[in-house]
């Protein structure tokens, strides 16, 4: 356990100090706190269009954050022959892979914690909302959270054997077939009679990840909806996110274990 | 590395365990309680790609309230036709912006009309369908459920039962303002079914008094008076109607002299000259005095698909289309009675888009309906068309439980375009009773506004 702390550690310092992601959490931060003046270009209430934005920033920023932390985390190592330093101390690959991911999940945490609590602060004084509606904010970014982990582990997966150009292209597209897979599903179910499709529709949401469950934020933005066992979902979203990871994970071990570097 | 078996064990454990709770517990609970609208995904909603991504990176309010701006400078510069995209466009992206359907609804059902201000009709089934859609994706308020009763209860102005079947959704709603409440009531009553109506009416009262009770304010005791007039009104009308005697069943009502006694003749019969090309004159009569009535007359595709008598299956769609049938005709014009005649011209030839006059034969209805009727006429006609008899065309027929004047006529499409033989020769048809008028003129002028209780009908003048 100790040396994976150790590189994860390591990991969240190289994270902080690198300047393309301070540059885009800036960015973020600034998006976020000018957000209010924003919501005057658009007819819908002004609430439910700071809500949405803010949500739709710090997603996107994180998703951002998330590919460009990982995708460079293993082949840096690799090309500044640091891998080999570690490697030759009593460090298995797999610890090294595991270190480096809990590193980037750290890191993730920071910044989304952050911009998180900029996003409640800029809330809380442009609307002065009671508690509990900042309790319901406050749901939101504990989910995307868990979405931005699932994504790191899609990208440190990939890192394993691939590029880091070709690796931020299929985290991305990844990313971005995973976020409809739930509406696609529904449509080829529900207005679709051939099995064979229904088949081949529910095959391809079983085997790709499923970023589309994390996006829990349309009743937030509309309130008014009763859901029933609302904490189950996340709780289950929460589980099937930590076994996705597991799979990515141990999947990345095997194929890093056989790599030459 | 040693001992990749276990590993491969434990991957194939944790992805059949995601598969599981992916397939069971997730998906559908995701596209029930947070999709962005229900059962309507993106492929169902023919997002571009440039709309999906402005979907994947979460800003669908943000988009569709800066779309439905521009809405507004459409409605203000009259490009109506333009803003049926941006409203469809902005119901995908956001489902749950209410005011957009609303005025969808009403855009389709109210703005598009001719060079005389009639209404398109090929687009209600349209506009009923975006109502159905509104409530369906916002079924926890009452706005789309009373919009859409509305357009029935106003627009349609028949069909009462599905005005009714929808204000009483909207009441099921614990938004529902109290002010809007009445309307059912008053649908009910337009429904036929007069003691519920009551019964409605004294529920209100008492959530009436209740409010007035926790707070004094003008606006509730004038709620609650309303309330108690509308009832007053009610039960006198009842009483005067007869509804109370037949519902006594004690012969008093074949006994005592109610308004809806005897059946009053209307005398109705009509002409109709094709004086130009798609340029068509109604004249007919109608024994009722008092100014108040209004016939319906339609003139539509013989063949109409869906077509009931004197309307079309308005709820035939439950996806929304926002093009009409370009194809079908379908006119429908109130006919304003005056002096016991009618006599109105109809120019259908500035729009040929909305009459296209594309097949042979074409059906002209006329229609009249004692439960659309001014209070003041009902009350001799009655709710169901009791105080009411036409020798020659009442009918029992065409509406369930109501006795309507109903009739219809043919027209060639040669007729109405005035081609072929009937080039030179003004097509006339009428009905066989229809009488010649005469003396209309300077007496048309003038409205004579006796009782209709005054005196027994007289034929119509110039008989």
């Amino acid at each position: 356990m100790k040396p994976i702390w150790s590189i994860a550690t390591t990991t969240v310092g190289e994270a902080i100090r690198r300047r393309v992601l301070l540059i885009i959490l800036l960015i973020g931060l600034l998006i976020l706190t000018i957000a209010p003046g924003l919501s005057v270009l658009t007819a819908r209430s002004e609430t439910t269009t700071l809500i949405s934005m803010m949500y739709a920033v710090l997603q996107g920023v994180s998703a951002l954050i998330a590919i460009i932390l990982t995708v460079y985390m293993i082949p840096n190592e690799i090309e500044r022959r640091t891998i080999y330093t570690i490697l030759s101390k009593p460090v298995q690959r797999w610890q090294f892979l595991v270190g480096k991911y809990l590193g980037a999940v750290l890191a993730l945490a920071l910044m989304m914690g952050l911009m998180s609590a900029v996003m409640l602060g800029v809330f809380y004084f442009q609307q002065q909302p009671d508690m509990a509606k900042m309790a319901e904010l406050a749901k939101g970014p504990i989910l995307y959270f868990v979405q931005m982990c699932l994504l790191a582990a899609v990208a440190i997966f990939f890192s394993t054997f691939t590029t880091p150009i070709v690796n931020f292209f299929l985290s991305t597209g990844l990313y971005a077939v995973g976020t409809v897979l739930n509406p696609v599903y529904d449509t080829f179910a529900s207005t679709n009679s051939n099995q064979f499709i229904k088949t081949v529709a529910q095959i391809i949401t079983t085997v790709l990840p499923n970023f589309g469950n994390y996006n829990v934020q349309n009743p937030i933005i509309n309130p008014g909806q009763i859901i029933a066992n609302e904490t189950v979902f996340y709780l289950n979203a929460t589980v099937y996110g930590v076994f996705y990871i597991s799979v990515l994970l141990v999947a990345g071990i095997l194929i890093f274990d056989r790599r030459e570097v | 590395m040693r001992g990749t078996k276990p590993l491969v064990g434990a991957l194939v454990v944790l992805f059949l365990a995601q598969a599981l709770l992916c397939n069971y517990a997730l998906r559908d609970k995701w596209n029930k309680d947070f999709g962005p609208g229900s059962g309507k995904g993106l492929v169902h909603a023919n997002s571009s790609p440039e709309q999906v991504l402005l979907q994947l990176f979460g800003l669908r309010e943000f988009a569709a309230g800066i779309l439905w701006v521009k809405a507004d400078s459409f409605f203000e510069t009259g490009n109506y036709d333009a803003i049926l995209p941006i409203i469809r466009l902005v119901t995908w992206l956001d489902p749950k912006q209410i005011d957009v359907y609303a005025t969808g609804m009403w855009h389709l059902g109210y703005n598009f009309t001719d060079e005389e201000q009639r209404s398109d009709r090929r687009y209600i089934p349209s506009a009923l369908a975006l109502g159905k859609e509104g409530a369906a994706q916002n079924p926890n308020t009452y706005e789309m459920f009373f919009e859409t009763g509305w357009m029935w209860y106003h627009k349609i102005d028949d069909d009462y039962f599905q005005a009714v079947k929808w204000m009483k959704e909207a009441q099921q709603r614990p938004d529902m303002l109290a002010a809007r409440k009445n309307l059912l009531a008053g649908a009910l009553e337009r429904d036929g079914k007069i003691e519920e109506s009551l019964m409605t009416r004294y529920k209100l009262l008492d959530e009436a008094n209740e409010r007035l009770k926790k707070d004094p304010a003008y606006g509730n005791m004038t709620m609650r008076d309303t309330i108690e007039n509308n009832i007053d009104t009610m039960l006198i009308r009842m009483s005067q109607r007869g509804v109370f005697a037949r519902e006594r069943n004690d012969g008093s009502f074949e006994r005592l002299p109610y308004d809806v006694k005897p059946p009053f003749e209307t005398g109705f019969s009509v002409k109709v000259t094709v004086e130009d090309p798609r340029i068509i004159r109604f004249e007919g009569t109608w024994n009722v005095l008092p100014v108040g009535t209004r016939i319906r007359a339609i003139v539509r595709d013989a063949n109409y698909p869906g077509a009931k008598l004197a309307e079309l299956d308005w709820d035939s769609q439950s996806n929304v289309d926002l093009d009409p049938p370009r194809d079908l005709t379908y006119m429908q014009e109130q006919l304003f009675v005056k002096n016991r005649r009618f006599n109105r011209r109809v120019d259908m030839s500035k729009d040929p888009t909305m009459y296209p006059f594309t097949t042979d034969k074409y059906l002209v209805e006329f229609y009249y309906n004692p439960r659309s009727a001014a209070v003041h006429i009902q009350d001799k006609f009655g709710w169901n068309g009791e105080g009411m008899t036409d020798a020659n065309y009442l009918r029992l027929d065409v509406r369930p439980d109501q006795r309507v004047v109903y009739t219809t006529l043919t027209l060639t499409r040669d007729q109405i375009l005035r081609r072929g033989e009937w080039q030179d020769r003004v097509p006339i048809v009428k009905t066989p009773n229809y009488v010649e008028q005469k003396g209309a003129g300077i007496e048309d002028e003038m409205f004579a506004v006796p009782s209709m209780m005054a005196e027994p009908a007289k034929p119509p003048p110039g008989g």
